[in-house]
């Protein structure tokens, strides 16, 4: 028992019994997440996979339990870290003194408004989940290169939020429209048009009053370091071709009806200038469903579902500047255009399609794009993975970060460190068209060699400060008080700024700070 | 899964919960998103197969000691093998595996089975069924005209659960094979239980005890074909018996005999049975029933960190489970109308009744099974029917705790109600067994 009686009890009597939990073998499993012994290395810590424990584990299923929780942890000062599907290592509490917020039992799509574009969400609803509802209406969502399974509200209101369909359905930052947050004072803020006195709802973002999106999220998110999202808006886009979705056979060899109107490109670049002309080309003309840069190494990845299945993807392992594009459209005629503006840019670029000729995918593997399931192949060659940078800015920039980051790779690469990708892992996408672009440098490791992890956290912290010694902007993974602070005098000392937002709206400190900022002297 | 095997994999959970799902591909609705019958009760990350994963890890680590609360946790798992198949779909962890050298570790250091585990492998090893029932009495589901044949080279191994608890299942699979005129024979009181609710638990020896029984007298019997009625004795003897000892017979479920049958005109069904039934995959029959391939190929280092297996090491990915015979069976049946549920076939929902759930937390298989009948009557079937006493038990008690107005058959009484040579009243018959 992690929790005094009498306190435990408080808690329960909110949530009812069995939905909080401070036994010894739940709050060890909370402690766990995939990268936490990444993460403890680089605080000098024991490099194991486990954070420090929570003293309890505790299941809401309404945004007024989620406020008389907050309250009651400001009560007896308890900090909160908050899970929705509660993959990875930002999920973690950074102290002993912390209670999981575990939100599964809030798991409805309260609303799907077809005609406005946007769908009302609670924590635990999935991507796939809230995806396949919205085909019924012909539409679709966007989901971070993560999976379906994690969830649209946690990337929305908390986290970064890029994807793989970026090119058409954005960055999740973009997409958040009304949101209703607990505070970290257990008051609830309704922003955007769900905070309108008459006829409220929750088609837009931002106000009334000034706009409080860019506190909310900012640009990476807090982490769970600000309080509860309990529901979000988020937008819906168009379905990009039928919505016919029918996958046959059986795990993990299925087979897919690939729809009339979608076709894959996949475009050996030759160099990075040509990589930039050949996307920005792309992307100007507004066709791409998908349009990502991503390593030799990587493109066959995304193609292969075991180690062993990637062997026969050579040829494309050894192309120097891959560029995979998938156009797709509702009509015969849609697509016909679309087909000839990408024959125009071939011709202009003199570059060639290998899809069909040297290289067919499976079907399977268009059913994935659909469903925005091809980050999860960065797992198959070690098991271990995780990425650095993540820069947002045009893709010049982008391609620069990925350029200087290509030698220190080496470097690790060579100390065995880490996985040989050759140093060129990295995933490079469109946002909108190409109104801007997003890249980040995924690297595989071997979680269980310490040795490996150590190499590792040691890359990542430099592969991140690189962006700063050769002025590439903040990257992403810029988390914590120690990197805010490390960057914050080089970037109009933001820090700052962040820390004010901190103390202003958590005056008692509840809200974990372990991935966001910490409040002054405390 | 040998112990180095264990010791890597459970250090390389992503905790991703994929776990907790179907595969993302499959998914179709919101409402039948879901995979995982403990997660689904419970809530608590760790009632899945990535927590169970991460109890191993901290009990291996010594974060944690087996206690009751952690027994309670790994014990609270139907062992149905889902988790495995959508983990499978890129990883190469072993879940299912994982969960169950676990238990036996946990057996071993004196926590597990659960208390009413213990007593029904106690009433296997006196009575040689998990129902405390009189060994003798094993055969009292055998009606006097049903023929069987004590020269036939064919066994027909009953079960306890079909011999004690639903004896119609057994009547109408031997009233098939009769019609049929496939001989077959009965052990009678040389048949011995499987094993199956012991090894679930992760008592190891008894269960080997228990093959050995079974495999001397099919031996001595000269046995070369066993045809089993029972998804979980047939799974047990096709997957895990080999790896305890050889097998020199052939295993078959009743829904590959039939449909042989039928394939060989040996059996026809000519009688209308004018129902909309839905199907369900018993995860013996289906996903779990796939046997491990031998692998004698080596890992080679292709470079720090990357190795490939050469051959390919073989998945046991769910694919290879018994899918068509059944559906092959309904379709052919005159009349019926066949639907699906959305959970099918590797990805099928479990009844909630395996891996010792249904003797230590009855409310968790009651909740199981009345979320799997909610799903059958979503697709408006009239009937829901299966291939395996136990899901049969454990379905019919999740249609009279949720009211449902779905009936259930076994699918060897749809097969005996399509056959037009079976008089009417021994079609009544085997339905009124109780
Ligand atoms: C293979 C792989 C690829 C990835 N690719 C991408 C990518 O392309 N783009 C991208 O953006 N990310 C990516 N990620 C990271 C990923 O976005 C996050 O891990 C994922 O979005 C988390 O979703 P989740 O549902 O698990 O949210 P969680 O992991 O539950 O939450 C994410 C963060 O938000 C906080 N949080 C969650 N819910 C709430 C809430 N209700 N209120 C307040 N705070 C909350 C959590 O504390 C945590 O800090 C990738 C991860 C993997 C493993």
């Amino acid at each position: 028992m992690f929790l005094e009686k009498e306190i435990f009890k408080e808690f329960e009597d909110i949530v009812g019994v069995g939905n909080i939990d401070d036994g010894v073998v739940i709050t060890n499993v909370y402690a766990y997440n995939w990268c936490m012994e990444i993460f403890n290395y680089m605080d000098g810590k024991e490099p194991i996979p486990f954070s420090p424990i929570p003293k309890a584990v505790i299941l809401p299923s309404s945004t007024e339990e989620v406020q008389k929780i907050v309250k009651l942890c400001n009560k007896y000062r308890i900090q909160i870290k908050i899970q929705s599907t509660g993959l990875g290592p930002w999920n973690q509490p950074s102290t002993d003194n912390c209670i999981i917020f575990d939100m599964r039992r809030m798991n409805k799509i309260i609303k799907i408004d077809e005609k406005n574009l946007y769908a009302v969400i609670e924590p635990y609803v999935s991507g796939a989940q809230l995806q396949v509802e919205t085909m019924k209406y012909d539409l679709t969502i966007h989901m971070p290169g993560a999976g379906p399974m994690v969830s649209p509200l946690a990337s929305a209101t908390s986290m970064n939020g890029p994807g793989f369909t970026s090119p058409c359905t954005g960055h999740s930052a973009r997409n958040v429209l009304a949101v209703e947050w607990v505070l970290p004072d257990g008051e609830v803020m309704k922003l955007g048009s769900y905070g309108l006195k008459n006829n409220s709802d929750w088609f837009h973002g931002d106000g009334p009053g000034p706009s409080l999106r860019g506190i909310m999220r900012g640009w990476a998110g807090t982490k769970s370091g600000l309080g509860v999202f309990t529901k979000v808006a988020v937008k819906l886009f168009p379905y990009p071709c039928s919505t016919d979705f029918n996958v046959k056979g059986n795990s993990p060899n299925y087979d897919f009806d690939i729809p009339d109107f979608m076709k894959l490109y996949v475009m050996d670049c030759g160099n990075f200038k040509k990589l930039e002309d050949v996307m920005l080309g792309v992307e100007e003309e507004e066709i791409s469903f998908m349009c990502s840069y991503l390593s030799g190494f990587a493109v066959m990845a995304i193609f292969s579902n075991s180690i062993e299945s990637l062997m026969d993807k050579i040829p494309i392992g050894q192309m120097k500047a891959p560029l995979v594009v998938i156009i797709t459209a509702r009509t015969k005629r849609e697509f016909a255009y679309k087909q000839k503006v990408m024959d125009f840019l071939l011709n202009n670029f003199k570059i060639e399609n290998i899809i069909g000729k040297i290289y067919t995918p499976k079907p399977i593997f268009y059913a994935e794009a659909l469903r925005s399931n091809l980050g999860l192949h960065g797992f198959i060659a070690t098991g271990g993975f995780q990425s650095s940078k993540g820069v947002a800015d045009t893709a010049a920039v982008c391609l620069r970060s990925t350029k200087s980051n290509i030698p220190l790779k080496q470097e690790f690469i060579k100390k065995e460190a880490i996985a040989n990708d050759f140093g060129e892992g990295t995933w490079m996408t469109s946002y909108e068209s190409g109104h801007y672009f997003h890249m980040e440098s995924p690297t595989m490791f071997d979680q269980t060699e310490e040795s490996s992890v150590k190499g590792m956290a040691e890359y990542m912290e430099k592969s991140n400060q690189l962006d700063l010694l050769k002025h590439l902007g903040a990257p992403f993974f810029v988390e914590g008080t120690r990197m805010h602070e490390l960057f914050g005098p080089y970037m109009s000392n933001y820090h700052i700024w962040l820390r004010k937002i901190k103390e202003t709206f958590d005056p008692n400190n509840i809200s974990d700070s372990g991935f966001y900022i910490s409040p002054q002297n405390k | 899964m040998n112990e180095q095997e264990y010791n890597q994999m459970i250090k390389r959970c992503l905790r991703c919960s994929i776990c907790k799902w179907i595969p993302q591909l499959q998914i179709k609705s919101q409402k039948y998103a879901t995979i995982c019958p403990s997660i689904d009760m419970y809530n608590f990350h760790a009632y899945s197969a990535g927590g169970r994963i991460i109890i191993a890890l901290a009990l291996e680590m010594g974060r944690l000691k087996p206690s009751k609360d952690l027994m309670d946790i790994v014990y609270k798992c139907t062992e149905c093998g889902a988790c495995a198949v959508t983990c499978k779909f890129l990883n190469t962890l072993e879940p299912l595996e994982i969960i169950v050298k676990l238990r036996e570790k946990l057996v071993s250091l004196g926590y597990g089975p659960m208390p009413e585990q213990k007593q029904y492998i106690e009433s296997i090893k006196n009575n040689n069924n998990p129902y405390n029932e009189p060994h003798e009495k094993r055969m009292g589901w055998l009606p006097s005209d049903i023929k069987n044949d004590p020269d036939a080279k064919t066994l027909y191994f009953v079960g306890c659960t079909s011999s004690y608890r639903r004896k119609e299942i057994a009547i109408a699979s031997a009233r098939v094979m009769n019609a049929a005129n496939y001989p077959f024979k009965i052990l009678k009181q040389k048949e011995y239980c499987c094993g199956s609710p012991i090894l679930r638990t992760g008592d190891k020896k008894p269960f080997i005890d228990q093959v050995n029984k079974n495999i001397d007298v099919i031996e001595k019997e000269g046995i070369e074909t066993v045809v089993f009625s029972c998804a979980g004795c047939y799974n047990t003897f096709k997957v895990d018996y080999p790896l305890e000892r050889d097998c020199n017979f052939k295993v078959l479920h009743t829904t590959e005999l039939f449909n042989e049958l039928i394939e060989n005109s040996k059996l026809e069904l000519d009688n209308q049975v004018l129902h909309t039934v839905t199907y369900h995959d018993p995860c013996h029959l289906g996903r779990n029933s796939e046997p491990y391939e031998e692998w004698d190929g080596e890992a080679l280092q292709m470079m720090p960190f990357i190795s490939i297996n050469i051959p390919e090491k073989p998945k046991r990915s769910g694919a290879n489970g018994i899918y068509d015979s059944p559906r092959n069976l309904l379709n052919k049946i005159p009349g019926l109308n066949f639907i699906e549920m959305e959970r099918i076939k590797e990805y099928s929902y479990c009844c909630g009744a395996g891996g010792g759930v249904k003797s230590a937390f009855p409310e968790f298989a009651l909740k199981t099974a009345k979320t799997r009948i909610e799903e059958a009557e979503d697709t408006g079937a009239e009937i829901i029917t299966s291939a395996c006493p136990f899901c049969s038990t454990n379905l019919k008690d999740g249609i009279i705790e949720k009211g449902s107005s779905l009936s259930f058959y076994d699918i060897s009484e749809l097969i005996l109600m399509a056959l037009s040579s079976q008089p009417k009243s021994v079609k009544e018959l085997s339905k009124g067994v109780t």
